[in-house]
């Protein structure tokens, strides 16, 4: 009797119910991608626009001192190159005593001076 | 009690394993193969959309869930096709066309309990200790169940046997 069976079972495994279609790949993949991609390219924008202005921002300042300062800071006294965030917080970290003779330099080609004679400041103490 | 989720490739690797049995059980529900395999298709892509929680045999959850989705789909009005050549849910490896249409008749005509432990056991290679787990019932209940059918579809298929 089991012998029947299994010659039988064997039998019924000469049919093969057909397969069904394929399940399709289900969207989430291309929309995590997008989503992938998109948060990517926000980023290097962040990035990119953050660079920049810190780039930007000492040449800024320069800009701004010397409108302030044009009458008592000489072409020759601005400093040749901008101080930098960067180098200066290099120099913080790496070399302090470096960063207070680059802040020294910076204060007399920046600064006003009070000890000329046509230092405004002088002239408005007089009177 | 061992209840998980399954991963979308965990569902995938099921629907290939036992998709073909799947859909000749359903096809007994609904009588028309393409039917059958909408039925089937649903039933996964479900799995595959929601987080469903899975009992310990995720076959037999499966085939309650294909059960039911082709009562539903009856009791919608599809209609019971007649038994046609190219809507056959089997194929017959020797491509006796008719051997195959009558053994899905004969599946069709057995009680459902026997019906879905045949299934189990020849198309989704189920073990009748595992029939027994997926059916929750006793497995002296299974094998009675599947010898009854065996004999039965034998009776049927008879005429196409070279014994």
């Amino acid at each position: 009797m089991e012998d029947l069976d299994k010659q039988f079972e064997k039998y019924l495994g000469e049919f093969q119910p057909r397969r069904p279609r394929a399940l399709p790949e289900p969207a989430i993949h291309r929309q995590v991608w997008s989503r992938r991609l998109a948060a990517a390219a926000a980023i290097t924008i962040a990035l990119g626009a953050s660079l920049w202005s810190v780039r930007q921002k000492p040449a800024g300042q320069e800009a701004r001192n010397v409108t302030s300062y044009r009458p008592v800071v000489s072409e020759q006294q601005r400093p040749r190159h901008p101080l930098s965030i960067v180098v200066l917080t290099h120099l913080a970290v790496e070399n302090p005593a470096g960063l207070d003779a680059a802040l020294l330099a910076a204060q007399e080609s920046r600064l006003p001076r009070f000890d000329r004679k046509d230092s405004a400041l002088r002239i408005l103490g007089k009177e | 009690m061992g209840d998980k989720k399954l991963s979308a490739a965990e569902v995938r690797h099921l629907y290939d394993q036992h998709g073909p049995a799947l859909v000749a059980y359903a096809c007994s529900f609904v009588t028309d193969a393409a039917a059958a395999e909408d039925v089937v298709h649903q039933v996964f892509l479900r799995l595959l959309s929601a987080e469903i929680v899975m009992p310990d045999v995720p076959v037999a959850y499966v085939y309650r869930a294909v059960r039911n989705a082709a009562l539903n789909a009856r009791r919608n009005g599809r209609r019971d096709a007649l038994l046609d050549p190219q809507l056959s849910v089997f194929k017959h490896r020797g491509g006796n066309m008719e051997a195959a249409l009558t053994l899905e008749k004969a599946l069709g005509e057995l009680p459902e309990e026997q019906r879905e432990v045949v299934v189990m056991r020849i198309w989704s290679g189920l073990t009748l200790e595992e029939a027994a787990a997926a059916t929750s019932a006793p497995l002296n209940t299974v094998a009675s169940r599947y010898r009854y059918a065996l004999e039965k579809l034998r009776e049927k298929l008879r005429p196409y046997r070279k014994e």
